[in-house]
């Protein structure tokens, strides 16, 4: 376990020593913060359900521009090497990384937990609908970290790794779009597949098991080849 | 007693053989000069001791335990410098050697102690808060054979620690891991041939994926009615003059 959080620190080190993470955090802030009062001034209503959606669809774009360097620079940089003779398991090196972001995305998204207190001074918002958009808005980040961290994992370039994140991520948001053009199976796998058909719900103050069984599903497989990945060494 | 043992091993990439069938033993408190031209095959068969790559065929042992079977206790046995040191630029020296040694397992109680004992060691006690990123190309190879030596392994395994340095820093370099003899078996691979002279018991010499020479130093050099220097030896050994594989002495 220990190594394990050697990892996390030294990578939440090597974030908050560059420029990065400071300006992803107030860049998405500033931009969360103009969406929040653009959506709360439109709808004039008390629920942050609208909020949560506009999240999801901005973190498609965000979090692999945080993802793309967790394994891809070890590549590049020749430190790979460095930390698969060191006694470390490909696991350990996969959770290490994991948590890292995971506390990045926790801080990022605690950061907008103030929008809860903007709208309770003018009304009454039910807190928790609110919690169960924020678990919901949380476990879709994990899953999207997870996917990042997949394809960091099998290149050494950090732009391939982002755009390969990035076409996965647009297909599981925009899957359901496309369920008129099929039947049946199809359609339904399109709509089971769709982050928006899971989301919708937590935001919407519905916490079913299905939902989260779909995230943490999601997130094990993408740990799971991950770990193969580094396992088989397959950027080379 | 033997620290190090490789058994007929090869490895392919597609059709390219790597290395071809290698067989040495190496005991423990040796150095050992591991030479050959680029692309021979060293770095590929150091990645495998260290369990980096795996073998195509053959097995490894170290310290009597195959490295498939028991490959997270191995490396906790192994120090392991590879050829572009392995730094991150963003920590200083004292953050890259505290993360080295947690990720190697040594005690947290016992890090402090062994940080302050490497920094002396590798006389990187003045440049410990320094960043990575500013040091020289010779301090920063110091760093890498700190972060091989934190948490005392049997084996040290270096690949061309004195590449790219200038003649001052070839000999901290070597002088550096010429004190490790006591404390541990060293591999290295080096183009530095007149300095492995001075500090390694054994050479072995790779040729195209095959072992071609593995010998006592002190065989080698007075293998004929006059004395030939390493150099001389690998110019031969590469151009074909010498006789055969393990040939101690040659006309």
């Amino acid at each position: 376990m220990n190594k394990i959080f050697a990892l996390t620190k030294k990578e939440l080190h090597s974030y908050f020593s560059s420029p990065i993470a400071y300006i992803i955090l107030i860049a998405t802030l500033s931009l969360f913060n103009i969406l929040f009062f653009m959506i709360v001034d439109q709808n004039r209503e008390v629920s942050l359900r609208d909020v949560f959606q506009v999240m999801e669809f901005m973190f498609i774009f965000i979090i692999p521009l945080l993802t793309m360097k967790l394994l891809s620079e070890e590549k590049a940089n020749g430190t790979m090497e460095f930390l698969l003779t060191s006694p470390l398991t490909p696991s350990m090196i996969v959770l290490g990384k994991y948590l890292s972001m995971l506390i990045f995305y926790s801080l990022l998204i605690g950061l907008t937990s103030v929008y809860y207190f903007i709208v309770e001074y003018f009304g009454e918002p039910d807190p928790y609908s609110i919690l169960s958009g924020y678990i919901g808005i949380w476990l879709e980040g994990a899953l999207f970290i997870a996917i990042g961290l997949l394809t960091s994992s099998w290149t050494r370039n950090q732009i391939i790794a982002a755009m390969t994140s990035y076409l996965i991520l647009f297909f599981l948001y925009f899957s359901i779009t496309f369920t008129k053009y099929f039947t049946g199976f199809a359609e339904n796998f399109l709509i089971q597949v769709s982050t928006r058909t899971h989301l919708e719900n937590f935001a919407t103050g519905i916490i079913t098991t299905s939902d989260v069984i779909y995230y943490l599903t999601g997130i094990l497989l993408c740990l799971v080849l991950t770990r193969v990945s580094i396992d088989h060494r397959l950027w080379q | 007693m033997s620290i190090l043992t490789v058994e007929h091993i090869s490895k392919s990439f597609g059709e390219f053989k790597a290395i071809d069938d290698v067989s040495f033993e190496i005991n423990q408190g040796d150095i050992v000069g591991f030479l050959g031209k680029n692309g021979a095959g060293k770095t590929t068969l150091m990645r495998m001791i260290t369990s980096f790559l795996t073998a195509s065929s053959g097995r490894i042992f170290i310290d009597g335990d195959d490295i498939t079977k028991h490959s997270l206790r191995i490396r906790e046995k192994i120090g392991y410098l590879p050829e572009t040191p392995p730094l991150y630029p963003t920590m200083t020296v004292f953050q890259y050697l505290k993360f080295s040694a947690e990720i190697k397992g040594v005690p947290s109680k016992k890090q402090a102690v062994k940080i302050t004992k490497v920094l002396e060691e590798c006389d990187l006690e003045h440049v410990k808060l320094k960043s990575i990123s500013m040091l020289s190309k010779g301090y920063k190879q110091r760093v890498g054979i700190a972060q091989a030596i934190i948490h005392e392994p049997k084996l040290l395994i270096l690949d061309e620690p004195t590449s790219g340095l200038d003649p001052i820093q070839i000999q901290q370099v070597l002088a550096l891991i010429n004190n490790q003899r006591e404390q541990r078996t060293v591999l290295m691979s080096t183009h530095t041939l007149p300095e492995i002279e001075k500090i390694a018991q054994r050479i072995l010499m790779i040729r195209s994926g095959k072992l071609v020479l593995d010998e006592s130093l002190e065989t080698l050099l007075n293998c004929r009615p006059q004395p030939l220097s390493l150099e001389q030896i690998f110019f031969d050994y590469h151009q074909n003059k010498a006789p055969s594989h393990n040939a101690s002495c040659y006309s």
